[in-house]
């Protein structure tokens, strides 16, 4: 078969040849997705919000361990993202930059509410704090769910990203901000201490 | 040829994503899809020469500066010759710094190494292009802290423009690091605003050098640093 170089195809044959080989919104990757939400397309959006908001809900329901948190997290992601998609560099991988947004957002809601407040017993003093007994885990899914909560924040979102969210180290990296390296140490150090807790589940009967 | 060490929680039954509430997903939605249109984006590449173009009308000022106020050509040669020498380490530095990777931005490492190199060179150029040295109680007096004062000031305000201009054009690009970022954004403009007075400038003496002309590169280095969480997270 002959080749023709572009520049003998009249004008519209090349946009033609262009536009059919952009992808349609479901065989599109986040990234392309992104780039039509940045081009003015509506229904990218929709479809790249179904596909990332179920990992970015959980990175924000384990980090900040209550729901209701989570969700005016994730609404407040989403506003930052509709407001700065101008700046997302073309290319870049879509889901780390989102989970970045997603951190700097937590990290400056708990800085911002440094002053909490404490409802007083009717004399006037602090209340005792209530001890809440869990039941034990019966499920090894259970178990997993709160040995991730008892990890020491650093760990339980190296973690997450890696695991759960299914991030690569290097990914991981980028969104929290470390090094590789260090994002390793965390993660094995983090295993480390699941296992010890897992090992103590396992043991009761 | 060793095997790799299997993972020993590749099998445990890690949590799955959560879907939020749908009346949660509507509002984002619908806030997010309201009267969409397509936003002007600028590419790094664009943006990088924005800030390279910032840093040379900067030095363009000061040259004609000199001109005006009848510099030696020996002290304007060199001035232009160092600004051309910096201009490529600046350029490498934002390339470095703020530059287009797969994975967003540069490694960490490098930058916070970039972070530390750059005043540590910048002082070590101003030292090896200092004439004279004079103690520093004549250097904190009468005229010589005079001139020491108002070289300090201009190259802050002319290293602010350059800075300024970095962080704006780079603004909202970096969620993960945006304090390192800024910080590197002030070492550049600081490093702009340096060279630019030192073409002017008809003093090569040391103090002179370290304190107008080294100091402000640190100084807005730090400003950069404290403007960055701000300017450069979206």
């Amino acid at each position: 078969m002959p080749s023709y170089s572009a520049s003998f195809l009249p004008a519209l044959e090349v946009a033609r040849l262009t536009l059919s080989r952009r992808p349609s919104l479901a065989e599109s990757t986040s990234e392309q997705l992104m780039e039509r939400y940045v081009d003015g397309e509506a229904e990218s959006f929709e479809l790249l919000y179904r596909r990332v908001s179920p990992n970015l809900m959980g990175y924000l329901l384990r980090l900040t361990r209550n729901r209701e948190r989570a969700e005016d997290l994730l609404q407040i992601t989403f506003s930052k993202i509709h407001r700065a998609r101008g700046s997302y560099l073309r290319g870049a991988p879509v889901l780390p930059w989102i989970l970045a947004i997603a951190r700097r957002s937590f990290l400056d809601e708990r800085r911002s509410a440094h002053v909490r407040t404490e409802d007083l017993s009717p004399d006037g003093s602090l209340p005792e704090q209530q001890h809440e007994e869990r039941p034990l885990p019966t499920e090894l899914s259970d178990a997993l769910e709160i040995a991730i909560g008892r990890l020491p924040e650093t760990y339980r979102e190296a973690i997450v990203l890696t695991k759960i969210t299914g991030l690569s180290v290097a990914e991981a990296a980028t969104v929290l901000g470390a090094t590789e390296t260090a994002v390793k140490l965390r993660v094995h150090r983090g295993y480390n201490q699941l296992r010890k807790d897992l090992e103590q589940y396992s043991r009761t009967p | 040829m060793s095997m790799p060490k299997p993972d020993p929680l590749a099998e445990l039954p890690w949590p799955k994503p959560e879907r939020p509430r749908e009346e949660v997903s509507t509002a984002i939605r619908s806030a997010c899809t309201k009267n969409l249109c397509p936003v002007q984006h600028m590419s790094a590449g664009m943006r990088l020469t924005l800030c390279i173009a910032a840093s040379s009308i900067v030095a363009a000022a000061a040259f004609w500066f000199g001109i005006r106020n009848d510099r030696s050509e020996l002290g304007l040669r060199m001035g232009v010759y160092g600004a051309l020498g910096w201009a490529i380490v600046q350029a490498v530095v934002l390339f470095a710094a703020f530059g287009p990777r797969r994975g967003g931005m540069a490694a960490r490492t490098l930058r916070l190494a970039l972070a530390f190199a750059v005043p540590v060179l910048y002082v070590g150029y101003l030292t090896l292009s200092a004439w004279s040295f004079v103690p520093f109680n004549q250097f904190s007096h009468g005229a010589r802290a005079g001139h020491a004062m108002s070289c300090a000031l201009v190259a802050l305000v002319l290293g602010a423009v350059v800075s300024g201009g970095v962080l704006l054009a780079w603004r909202g690009t970096d969620p993960a690091t945006p304090r390192l970022s800024g910080a590197l954004a002030g070492l550049v403009g600081g490093v702009g605003g340096a060279l630019a007075v030192g073409i002017g400038c008809p003093s090569h003496e040391a103090w002179h050098l370290w304190v107008s002309h080294g100091l402000v590169v640190i100084a807005l280095g730090a400003v950069g640093f404290a403007a960055g969480r701000r300017l450069l997270a979206p």
